[in-house]
């Protein structure tokens, strides 16, 4: 189906969405999968040999067009992409680890979506944003949810 | 219990890159901030590579299902920029997104038989809805008020 017509019926935005809860939802099935017979490291290793195609693709994309950024803020910039780099692979590993220590993929995986609640904390902190009400509310079913899984 | 310490840990170290990635995006592209995400993969496997040994001769489901990981959890990442550059509001998008782990639990108990006890089921429908609410910032307050 071209692009086109698909958002006759469905909304482009809306259909990209869906898209990657099927391929987020998924990666958490295929991730205890592979944890029942791998180690979080290795693991890890595998995980970033399937990311290796999009990380060419997405190469030659930035290679072709570097408009709208300005060169004195691009190391910085890369910086923190580096850094969120590391720390989501390690973030990776211990996930990885959590369900080879025998968490469920049902269990495991609704615990460590609830990461928003330190972006939000550290964000109120450090970046002097606000926050809402309802992400107030949804921090405190954050707490509530960890106790509940942890029952 | 050793898993929630770990999930607890994973949660944390996932929830700072939450301000690194936008301290990133704030300077550069979200493609090339991407692009040295994964490149920062790429300097962590070689590490694991010559620090922990990693196991070989492994099962072939092991191994598809471990590059599979990857190869969605990147797609996933880049078909949410689509989302958002496809003229959805980030808001919506961000919060329907939440809902991923959703999929996972009914994956999980179909597939896997893995049996969640109420309270278990109750957290993680509690944890979805969190994930949501977090996900929706507040309107910008307006200029003069």
């Amino acid at each position: 189906m071209s692009e086109k017509g698909r958002s006759r019926r469905l909304p482009l935005w809306l259909f990209w969405s869906l898209v990657t809860i099927v391929m987020w939802g998924t990666w958490g099935l295929v991730s205890k999968i592979a944890s029942d017979g791998v180690d979080a490291y290795t693991n890890q290793l595998l995980f970033t040999v399937g990311i290796a195609p999009l990380l060419v693709f997405v190469a030659w994309k930035v290679s072709r067009d570097t408009a709208g950024e300005k060169r004195e803020w691009r190391g910085r910039g890369v910086f923190w992409a580096f850094l969120t780099g590391i720390l989501g692979g390690v973030g990776n590993m211990a996930y990885f680890q959590a369900m080879v220590k025998g968490g469920k993929a049902s269990v495991v995986t609704p615990v460590t979506a609830l990461f928003p609640m330190v972006t939000v904390l550290l964000a109120l902190v450090f970046l002097k944003e606000r926050l809402g009400r309802l992400q107030w509310a949804g921090l405190g079913l954050a707490f509530v949810a960890i106790y509940l899984l942890n029952a | 219990m050793a898993w929630l310490g770990f999930a607890i840990l994973a949660l944390v170290l996932w929830g700072i890159t939450g301000v690194t990635q936008k301290l990133s995006t704030n300077r550069i592209s979200s493609e090339r901030s991407f692009l040295w995400f994964c490149w920062a993969m790429v300097a962590l496997s070689a590490v694991v590579v010559l620090a922990a040994r990693p196991h070989w001769g492994l099962d072939a489901t092991v191994v598809v299902c471990s590059v599979a990981g990857g190869a969605l959890n990147g797609l996933g990442a880049w078909t949410s920029f689509r989302a958002l550059e496809s003229g959805g509001k980030a808001s919506i998008v961000i919060s329907l997104i939440s809902l991923f782990p959703l999929l996972t639990v009914v994956l999980a108990v179909v597939l896997l038989h893995e049996r969640l006890t109420w309270m278990q089921l109750a957290g993680a429908v509690v944890a979805i809805a969190a994930a949501i609410l977090l996900s929706l910032e507040p309107a910008p307050a307006k200029a003069g008020v």
